[in-house]
């Protein structure tokens, strides 16, 4: 035999299977080709003696270097000692080391250093392997054999890793729907432990481990336990007394059936989603800008929670949505799961080096991926990134060919329905007209004058410029879209401005040359000082990060009045001949209301202005304090530049924001009005308000974060990860760990569309073994605590192993039976026995169940809880009555926002209604994380969060108990309480309890809460309450 | 059926596949013993480390912006040569602004200091006196020229946010030498946060107790956000007292009724130490009982360098008084804040913004060196100075300034087992890339884990399939430096 190919098919493709997943490193390509003769004559020993067993007996007798010694090797030693760490300068991976460094005496075992290592000496174990368990007997007698033998190793043969796990790995085999286990009568601790087929589960472990069930709960606890756990909010007392007192025996179940029917069901259960698909509003990195259309894919999992969206159309909607059903608005929401991670504007925007962007854009790519696969199927793709998974059966190229799948996936705002678009900017440009005919005929009205931001938003000075729109100060071009600093100054470089009327502009120098200030070269000699800088644009309205439009007490972004927004430093010269040609007199007067509308109080900046330049008017160092400053200049008629000018004073240029309000044009003497255009002026000018109000109200066209679709570029594998090391091009392709599946999706030359589509179909296929066991293990998981995989989002080697593996495959494949209904599957985990336990067991049982199974994985009991930071939260507002339960939106920014390079959000307490919103629509700040909240445990939206961790810390005491929320709430739940029972303390204390605890108070804790209210009033109590274990625990 | 694992048995069953499985380090921890007997635990207690520790706490300076290696620590004669010649464009194409101008030399001249005779710049006159007790590592890189992804390479090993910072990982390796104090204390610049904001301290996926607490600077704010009710709501003591003894009433109640659930004692154990931390949080930053002589040192009296004075100041007060792990911030955020760059990041007038930060490291960094030695601290604190990237030896286009280099700058180590007077690594002729001995912050990081008697490789945690570590899967313990 000299070929592969002459091997049965079936034993061939048997032995690529083998190859691939055991110790063989053959040279790039050679997989399908000839190999060194060598190589094959081991090769096929091993082949025939594992695969067609028997066929060579001849070789059984001998240790066989490939079947016996490489997986000990491998198993054992590889991982220390490799060629790229050789711990103790040995490497294992080829036998160089071993001979040359004297680890292996050829033909004697026992002089062999190596076997010396592996075997006890002097009544000392054995000193290899250092981070495991000594070799067996047997193994060692192997490697003892294999040296006494000669020590052969094939030149050609390179030990590599290889992945813990194989394709035998439990979480890729299909489901199976195992047998209910049918428990004797004798040990049903009670007959309804008979009907929920989980319960049969459950309780056949805890027999085989000699446990018993907890008892019942009783029905107070039941629904304070149910309530959080479905809604994410406590009981009304109203609700629990009524389901206390319900005779009807079905009264769990029905209770069950309500809460699944409540939309804040939906609410609770999409935050656990979001948990896992990393959501927030901003795009995070250095500059975490907001991302303020992200909030529809949130109200679209709540949505589709309540809707009970089979679990398979979810996951398709959120890969591919907008390919499935593209005129379906809420497909196209539902893919802000592709986009909902974090995006880097400074690594793939803002930065000029492509090195850079490339490796932004691979670390964009490989969170979509990881969050995909991970939160879908349970496999920690990302393991595989810069190598194969050294844990599961994934190779490298498994990576890049998901990569591939995405490859054409951006995240960014895209508009959700066309036609809505059209419809809306209709509307809009209708109203716009109506708005200019009459503001035309107020300005004729009021009198004649013009007004220079109407001009530089590109008017006439007749309101008819584009407000917002500016002037680039070194360009003297339009500039439409906000800026920051203006990069590449060069000061004293007049520029003509493209701009109607404008003569030009320039950013000044205050160097004793002097500025030149117009087209004909007037210069100015006496520039304050300035730092050179400027800022965005000058403008018709506030500039980018205005920091307010108002100044004494007026707004002037308001209609009556206008803006001409002039950041230091800059200066722009109007053409007074050219605008003389519209009729615009010759003497003339220019008036305005000049200020600082920045944020520093005093010594900000100064403003000038120049008549052919000629200083006409000046202020400098002016701050906020200073107010506004009216100026009047009169302009002869033979004058033809008017420049006005913003400096800094040379102290930089933050906020230093001047603004010509007002700037207006008049002839110098002003003509007396008719006077009965004044009720003419008043209603033009209630119309006109009318209208800004109107066009106000025109919604923007709906639009979402989610995918823009782009044309994918062909994909290469990477190099250790690096994207400046690309070798061979990958087609878009999954997981080849799952046999039951094919892995190819498409080919290369696929739509970008099509190749999500068809992974979403993978991952959604009957016979994808992972995605239903993942989900069920999820629920299982919120529901209980603790998943029957410990490790929610990780069904590989490295996860945690079932703890009922019969149950988690029952579930599964119930799942599918239900039509991948969640709330099915809610309605059979919440009504189990198993569920309805008590958390608290008393001795003996508790001691057996502690020593038995201290994790209480075989749920010996129910797993106490402890709320989360949203529902601590939303319960305190409960309790206040205050939690204001407005569904859907735009999130609640519970901080005050400052526009920056990097924006600034500084947390304020929540104390208006508009803030005192569920959680779940929070306006989550990536970077910026919300210190209350994250006290109370609340994840970073930097990582995929499949499992909560619970911390009890003096932090989170000190968090609760003085936190200015926390106060204030206290303060309104005891105003609730006096306004709802009056005055009497006893039937306050009785409410307060009943609120918080579900119960009345006991009569120790009524004397003692009638102590503390009478030495330190309600509020006191209230606050306490709020602090209380029970409170904050679940039984 | 299957048997279930404990989370020992999983890592026997793992421990020989595992990547640096902290075997030995997690069979003390509290996640098993909280496992297998259930006992009331603090998460935060003192921990033995996996070898005898040269240093037992550590004051990181952490210079955000970029700070000029070849302007302040790393002189480069070679760059006096080539002063005013045009760079090669070709190299330059990974800049962050793109435009490379002439090289230029230290902007300061550099003169030799000590018995090792380190060359040190104008900028630190005072801080040049303590280069006999300082190691320099010339050599250090990052793996993105970005100030975000820069910062959180430089303090958690991974460009991303997200994961667990070092302070976060001693704590977790560690505990707390103070039962009243927090473990991990971060002493932000009083101008504002540092580029990444409060994840530069996060505890990523370790759990919360982990992350940094952030200790007011400015005076007049309470030390610890949420210490005491806010201002307004002030109540008497009797009141809160009051307060406080009905609330463990209720939950030594509730605890009876359920017997063995040690998350309720501590619980209320929390309680009792977050009132403890009442008492000790004022005194720690209390300044009054600090000599005159400590004042001037420090210049609290200075409006510019005075806040920074008094974060090192407080730095020491803290890590004596029993904190692991405090992290002070010599700059902020890239903000349009008036005058100057309110941090290193010195594009375009770097005589302007270096100067001014200069002065301001210099006074308090000399300080607290000088300080932690009179007292007898430095042998046991590790002081490291870093940055996430230096600064390019030739000029950004046609500016003062210079552009990042995330190619090689310098960071020094102090104390805790560090020698003197020496250095490792260096850059090229022109302070451009590392030459010899690269290293990374995993280095950096193992080498102050190594320190701190934690074996960087052993140090881990599991998160979504991996067993984490603060070096990723890098890091070598700078070994020629140790004591």
């Amino acid at each position: 035999m000299t070929d592969i190919d002459e091997f049965p098919v079936a034993c061939g493709a048997h032995a690529m299977d083998f190859l691939n997943r055991t110790c063989l490193m053959v040279p790039h390509g050679a997989r399908h080709k000839c190999l060194p003769r060598l190589g094959f004559r081991i090769l096929v020993g091993t082949l025939l003696t594992v695969v067609c067993a028997g066929f060579l007996e001849a070789q059984e007798a001998t240790v066989d270097f490939s079947r016996d010694v490489v997986p000990i090797l491998q198993q054992h030693c590889i991982r220390c000692h490799r060629p790229d760490n050789r711990k103790g300068e040995v490497s294992l991976a080829t036998a160089e080391d071993l001979i040359g460094n004297g680890y292996v005496q050829v033909g004697e075992a026992e002089a062999s250093q190596l076997i010396k290592l592996i075997t006890p000496q002097g009544g000392k174990p054995p000193r290899m392997p250092q981070d495991g368990p000594p070799l067996s007997d047997k193994q060692v007698g192997v490697l003892r054999t294999w040296i006494t033998s000669g020590a052969q190793w094939p030149d050609i043969l390179v030990i590599q890793e290889v992945a813990k796990a194989g394709l035998d790995w439990w979480s890729f085999q299909p489901v199976h729907r195992p047998a209910v286990p049918v428990i004797p009568l004798g040990q049903l601790p009670s007959t309804a432990w008979s009907h929920n087929p989980i319960d049969r589960f459950i309780l056949s472990a805890l027999v085989g481990k000699g446990l018993q069930p907890a008892l019942p709960a009783d029905r107070r606890t039941l629904i304070r336990r149910l309530s959080f756990d479905l809604l994410g909010l406590p009981p009304e007392p109203e609700a629990v007394e009524a389901f206390v007192n319900d005779p009807d025996p079905a009264a769990y179940e029905k209770l069950v059936d309500r809460f699944l029917t409540s939309p804040h069901y939906g609410e609770r259960w999409a935050r656990h989603w979001l948990d896992i698909a990393h959501y927030a509003d901003t795009h995070g990195f250095e500059r975490d800008q907001r991302r303020d259309n992200a909030w529809p894919y949130r109200d679209w999992v709540i949505q589709a929670f309540n809707a009970d969206l089979p679990y398979k159309e979810f996951l398709c909607d959120q890969i591919a949505g907008d390919i499935i059903r593209p005129q379906d608005a809420q497909a196209v929401i539902a893919t802000g799961y592709l986009a909902a991670g974090p995006w880097d504007f400074v690594g793939q925007a803002e930065t000029r080096s492509e090195v850079l962007r490339r490796a932004a854009r691979a670390d964009d790519l490989d969170d979509m991926i990881t969050q995909v696969m991970t939160s879908t199927c349970g496999v920690t793709i990302n393991c595989a990134r810069c190598h194969d998974h050294k844990l599961d059966p994934i190779p490298q190229r498994d990576y890049y060919a998901l990569w591939a799948v995405f490859a054409g996936v951006r995240r960014g705002d895209r508009e959700i329905s066309a036609q809505e678009s059209l419809q809306l900017e209709h509307r809009k440009q209708s109203l716009r007209s109506e708005l200019r005919v009459v503001a035309e005929e107020l300005a004729k009205r009021r009198g004649q004058f013009w007004d220079l931001a109407d001009i530089v938003g590109g008017g006439d000075g007749r309101m008819t410029g584009k407000p917002g729109a500016g002037i680039d100060p070194l360009t003297g071009q339009v500039l439409v879209n906000k800026r920051g600093f203006v990069e590449n100054v060069s000061m004293n470089s007049f520029v003509r401005s493209s701009v109607k009327f404008v003569d030009g502009v320039v950013i000044p120098d205050a160097s004793p040359d002097g500025t030149v200030v117009s087209s004909t070269g007037v210069r100015i000699k006496n520039v304050p000082k300035t730092s050179g800088q400027a800022w965005d644009a000058i403008r018709f309205g506030p500039v980018n990060s205005q920091f307010s439009t108002r100044l004494d007490d007026t707004d002037f972004a308001t209609a009556d009045h206008t803006l001409l927004s002039l950041h230091a430093n800059a200066a722009i010269t109007f053409d007074l001949a050219a605008l003389r040609q519209t009729g615009v007199p010759g003497e003339i007067k220019f008036t305005s209301m000049v200020g600082y509308f920045g944020e520093t109080p005093r010594n900000g900046a100064s403003f000038s202005v120049f008549v052919d330049g000629e200083l006409k008017s000046q202020r400098n160092s002016l701050g906020r304090a200073d107010g506004v400053v009216p100026i009047e200049i009169s302009i002869p008629d033979n004058a033809r530049f008017l420049t006005l000018m913003a400096t800094d004073g040379g102290n930089g240029i933050g906020h230093d924001q001047i603004c010509f309000a007002d700037p207006w044009l008049s002839p110098a003497q002003a003509q007396p009005l008719d006077p009965g255009n004044q009720a003419e002026i008043d209603r033009l000018r209630k119309r006109r308000s009318d209208l800004e109000q109107q066009l106000k109200s025109v919604p923007a066209p709906s639009k979402v974060y989610a995918v823009l679709s782009e044309t994918p570029a062909p994909v290469k594998l990477l190099k250790r990860g690096d994207p400046e090391q690309p070798a061979e091009e990958v087609q878009p392709a999954t997981l080849t760990a799952i046999t039951a599946l094919k892995a190819e999706l498409t080919t290369g030359t696929a739509t970008e569309g099509e190749r999500r589509r068809a992974l979403a179909e993978w991952i959604t296929a009957t016979a994808n073994p992972l995605t239903r066991r993942v989900l069920v293990n999820r629920l299982w998981h919120y529901h209980f605590g603790v998943g029957l995989v410990d490790t929610p989002s990780d069904f590989g080697y490295g996860g945690g192993k079932p703890s009922h593996p019969e149950l988690l495959d029952w579930l599964a494949d119930e799942f599918l039976r239900q039509g991948w209904s969640i709330k099915s599957m809610h309605r059979l985990l919440c009504t189990s026995q198993v569920y309805q336990q008590r958390s608290s067991v008393v001795e003996p049982a508790a001691e057996q169940g502690r020593m038995i199974d201290a994790g209480n994985r075989l749920l010996w009991r129910m797993n106490p809880r402890r709320l989360d930071g949203e529902s601590v939260r939303d319960a305190v507002l409960t309790m206040s009555g205050k939690l204001n339960l407005e569904m859907n939106g735009p999130g609640f920014r519970d901080f005050d926002y400052q526009e920056e390079y990097a924006p600034v959000y500084r947390y304020i307490t929540p104390d208006s209604p508009g803030l005192w919103r569920r959680s779940v629509y929070r306006f989550i700040v990536r970077t910026t994380p919300h210190q209350f909240l994250t006290t109370l445990d609340c994840p970073s939206p930097a990582n995929l969060v499949p499992t909560r961790n619970v911390t009890t810390t003096a932090l989170q005491s000190l968090a609760l108990l003085n936190n200015d929320f926390m106060l204030r709430q206290s303060n309104h739940w005891a105003a609730r309480i006096q306004k709802e029972v009056g005055p009497d303390v006893s039937q306050q204390i009785d409410r307060v309890f009943r609120l918080a605890f579900g119960r009345s108070a006991s009569p120790d804790e009524m004397t003692a809460a009638r102590k503390l209210v009478d030495t330190a009033g309600l509020p006191q109590l209230c606050r306490m309450m709020l602090n209380a274990n029970e409170f904050i625990y679940i039984d | 059926m299957q048997a279930f694992q404990s989370r020992r048995d999983f890592l026997w069953n793992a421990g020989g596949g595992l990547g640096g499985v902290a075997l030995a380090g997690l069979l003390n921890s509290e996640s098993l013993l909280a496992e297998d007997a259930p006992v009331l635990q603090n998460p935060l207690a003192a921990k033995s480390p996996h070898y005898p520790a040269k240093a037992t706490r550590v004051i990181q300076i952490f210079c955000p912006g970029g700070l000029s290696h070849v302007d302040t620590w790393d002189y480069k004669p070679g760059l006096e040569k080539h002063h005013g010649e045009a760079f090669d464009a070709e190299l330059g194409k990974q800049t962050f602004a793109g435009i490379a101008g002439n090289y230029s030399k230290s902007f300061w001249p550099f003169r030799q200091h000590g018995a090792c005779g380190r060359w040190i710049s104008d900028l630190f006159p005072k801080f040049a006196r303590h280069v006999d007790d300082l190691t320099f590592i010339y050599s250090m890189q990052s793996k993105s020229a970005l100030h975000g992804p820069a910062m959180f390479m430089a303090n958690s090993g991974f460009i991303r946010p997200g994961f667990p910072c070092m302070g976060a990982w001693v704590t977790y390796g560690l505990g707390s030498l103070s039962e009243t104090l927090p473990a991990f204390v971060v002493l932000p610049d009083t101008r504002g946060l540092p580029p990444g904001g409060i994840s530069n301290w996060g505890a990523g996926f370790l759990p919360a107790v982990h992350q940094g607490t952030v200790v007011e600077t400015s005076v007049e704010r309470p030390p610890i956000h949420d210490l005491f009710p806010p201002a307004g709501r002030v109540s008497t003591p009797a009141v809160e007292t009051a307060g406080q003894d009905f609330l463990r009433s209720l939950n030594v109640a509730h605890a009876a009724d359920r017997p063995g659930d040690s998350l309720l004692e501590a619980r209320i154990a929390a309680y009792e130490l977050a009132a403890r931390l009442q008492l000790s949080a004022p005194e720690a930053v209390d300044l009054n009982g600090e000599t005159e002589a400590t004042h001037l040192e420090y210049a609290l009296a200075d409006p510019d360098i005075g806040p920074f004075g008094r974060q090192c100041l407080l730095a020491r007060r803290l890590v004596e008084r029993g904190v692991r792990f405090v992290q002070v911030f010599c700059g902020a955020e890239n903000t349009s804040s008036k005058k100057i760059r309110p941090n290193w990041d010195s594009h375009e007038d770097i005589v302007r913004d270096h100067g001014y930060w200069g002065r301001i490291l210099d006074t308090g960094a000399s300080a607290l060196l000088a300080d932690l030695k009179q007292r007898g601290l430095l042998d046991s604190t590790l002081v490291i100075c870093t940055s996430e990237f230096g600064r390019q030896p030739f000029m950004q286009g046609s500016q003062k300034g210079r552009d990042h280099n995330p190619g090689v700058f310098t960071a020094w180590m102090a104390g805790g087992g560090v020698q003197g007077g020496t250095s490792y690594g260096t850059s090229d002729d022109l302070g451009f890339k590392a030459a010899e001995n690269p290293c990374y912050s995993y280095d950096l990081h193992a080498t102050a884990l190594h320190l701190l008697g934690l074996n960087h490789e052993r140090l881990s945690y599991y998160h979504n399939g991996i067993q984490r570590r603060l070096t990723d899967v890098h890091g070598h313990v700078i070994e020629s430096i140790l004591k």
